[in-house]
């Protein structure tokens, strides 16, 4: 089973707006991201990004506009939506205190995998993940990196055709972050979208291509060579600063 | 296994998993009843029962010799007047007084003697169990007297005691309290750990994780409450088997009307824990959010202090209390052996509650969720 896309876009916002109050979180944010694309979604802290995140998973209601995942809009086809992606939260969404096995096996049961299937998934995506061994852990006892490579696991379970990561490898050393590109660009290749945010600016160079947010509204938005060029930035790290400050 | 199946499946996982959760829930009651059991079923002995009477002769004589004849019974202090009588047992000098009236001797031969009798019902298990045996004496006596009577014999309870307490004599007794007792625990169990248990998974995180999934707000409810309902029902059987053979508490009425009601109780507390759970982000606050509305109904349920002898305005509102119904059915059940018919009012009250609070609770789940 290949995950597929009906229509050419996997990620549709058109003046995707989210209040709090009288403050302003995500502003009129439009943006259409390619099925089969790693989409690196930058910006600063508190720029927005999380939020937008969660009104595309269906999490957080918009304050207005629409948006589309899998060509489905959000706002009716929240249930159809939630079989079709895959969510990474920002924070670690496991449960410390089962076993690495059993937090597969409930993360499948309630995507309606039955037993059997679960099985072969959970072997498969350990497999896949480099975590055999650790089937039996408790998922508390993981080091960062291993218990990030295992939410992506959940993530993958039911084979989403859409992938959100929010700040997937925060805290971890650049040897686990390399690994865990190296399943992004596994799963990519096999046509999944990934749409992914990160502060780190050699993460960024990696997606084919990214937009920066700031204060809600995206300030810049091309592959990251195109902005590079056209804001005359040596690095990522020199067109976020040029971007996010001005 | 569906995914209800998996939810269930994996909060017992957690709760057994967790020690402190393990503690929480299986030495809770048992220190409960230990300390309860303590109060409850201590041995009487050496009560000093005090005679008032203004007209001794041999017949009340006789009497009061049969009770302190007994070894749970030795003499107190004798009294001349009832204002004495209050004073001796106030000052903590004697445990009970027995009034004789004036005329025991023809009312005894009409079959109706009636005896007055203080005690002091600060520990009314132990005034209770003291009533009891005296009367047992009494009677035993009585029906001896009455055999050396000839002519018309005094009928079946030729004396009876009728008590006047003096202290306290509002206070709940302690056979009224073990059913009660039962009620806290399944209470605190449900809604605490409800409330308790979806805050913390806010708290983790795991909560966005669940609700980005296909699960529906339903399965999601039920999945939180059928394990704690299912160890509700675990603590109501400890809890009454307790009841039974440690208090020798007799259970009077019906088992399944006993669970029955527990059910429609458990609406209350899974929904109210359910809903605190939406008001807070933290443990802490849906702790003190469930203790906040706990401390009230335990007030206004009648667990201390009988719902008759509240103040008007009081009664009125113990009938937004669905502690209040489910302590009056289970007392009723317990020691009088009542019915569904006996119960009809407080169990419709109960069923109103709760199908009001789970379902107010699975709309803003619904709504939150959404
Ligand atoms: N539920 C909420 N209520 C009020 N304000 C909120 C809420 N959620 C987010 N915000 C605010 O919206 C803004 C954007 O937050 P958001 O988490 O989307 O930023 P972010 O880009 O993900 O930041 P970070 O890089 O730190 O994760 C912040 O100022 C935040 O305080
Ligand atoms: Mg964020």
């Amino acid at each position: 089973m290949r995950p597929t896309t009906e229509s050419g876009l996997a990620v549709r916002a058109h003046h995707l707006s989210r209040r709090f109050g009288d403050f302003t979180a995500v502003d009129s944010l439009d943006l259409d991201v390619e099925a089969g694309e790693i989409f690196g979604f930058l910006g600063a802290n508190g720029a927005g990004k999380t939020t937008a995140i969660r009104m595309l998973c269906g999490l957080l209601a918009p304050s207005a506009g629409e948006a589309w995942v899998d060509g489905l809009p959000i706002s009716t086809h929240g249930e159809a939506v939630k079989r079709r992606i895959g969510y990474m939260s920002q924070r670690f969404g496991l449960y410390d205190d089962l076993r690495v096995g059993e937090n597969l096996e409930f993360y499948g049961g309630i995507y309606g995998l039955d037993s059997a299937a679960i099985k072969a998934r959970r072997g498969e995506l350990l497999e896949r993940l480099d975590l055999s061994q650790a089937l039996d852990r408790p998922t508390g006892s993981l080091p960062l990196g291993y218990k990030q490579r295992l939410a992506l696991g959940v993530a993958l379970l039911h084979r989403p055709p859409i992938l959100f990561l929010d700040e997937p490898t925060g805290g971890v050393d650049p040897v686990a972050r390399r690994a865990f590109w190296d399943l992004i660009y596994e799963v990519a290749a096999e046509g999944t979208t990934v749409f992914v945010t990160t502060h780190y600016m050699d993460e960024a160079e990696y997606c084919g291509r990214v937009s920066i947010m700031v204060a809600g509204r995206i300030q810049a938005l091309g592959t990251p060579a195109s902005l590079k060029a056209e804001h005359g930035a040596r690095d990522m790290q020199d067109l976020f600063l040029k971007v996010v400050g001005t | 296994m569906g995914p209800l199946a998996r939810l269930v499946q994996k909060e017992f996982r957690q709760i057994f998993r967790d020690p402190l959760m393990v503690r929480l829930i299986f030495l809770m009651p048992i220190i409960q009843l230990f300390v309860l059991g303590h109060a409850v079923s201590l041995d009487l002995k050496g009560v000093r029962v005090s005679v008032l009477d203004p007209v001794p002769g041999p017949l009340s004589r006789r009497l009061s010799q049969a009770v302190w004849e007994t070894e749970t019974f030795t003499p107190g202090p004798p009294v001349a007047t009832p204002s004495q009588a209050e004073d001796l047992l106030v000052q903590g000098r004697t445990d009970l007084v027995l009034h004789f009236p004036v005329d025991l001797e023809r009312r005894m031969r009409q079959g109706n003697g009636v005896l007055g009798i203080n005690l002091d019902g600060r520990n009314s298990a132990q005034a209770g169990q003291a009533l009891a045996q005296v009367q047992a004496v009494l009677n035993l006596e009585a029906a001896r007297l009455a055999s050396g009577w000839k002519g018309q014999a005094p009928r079946p309870g030729g004396v009876t005691l009728q008590p006047l307490y003096l202290y306290n004599p509002e206070l709940v007794s302690r056979y009224q309290m073990v059913p009660a007792i039962t009620i806290l625990l399944i209470t605190i169990i449900s809604a605490m750990l409800t409330g308790m248990s979806v805050v913390r998974e806010k708290e983790l995180g795991t909560l966005e994780q669940l609700l980005v999934s296909p699960l529906t707000s339903r399965q999601l409810v039920l999945g939180k409450t059928i394990p704690l309902a299912i160890l509700s029902f675990g603590e109501l059987a400890v809890a009454t088997l307790a009841a039974i053979l440690v208090f020798r508490l007799p259970l009077e009425g019906s088992v399944l009307l006993l669970s029955g009601a527990v059910f429609l109780y458990l609406l209350v507390t899974l929904g109210g824990g359910l809903l605190a759970s939406t008001v807070s982000s933290t443990q802490q606050q849906a702790i003190f959010t469930v203790w906040f509305f706990l401390v009230f109904s335990i007030l206004l349920s009648g667990f201390f202090f009988p719902v008759a002898n509240m103040p008007q305005a009081l009664r009125w509102l113990t009938w937004m209390n669905p502690m209040r119904f489910i302590i009056e059915i289970v007392r009723g059940i317990y020691l009088k052996g009542s019915g569904p018919a006996d119960l009809a009012l407080p169990l419709g009250m109960l069923a109103a509650h709760g199908v009001g609070v789970f379902s107010l609770a699975l709309w803003r789940f619904r709504k939150r969720v959404a």
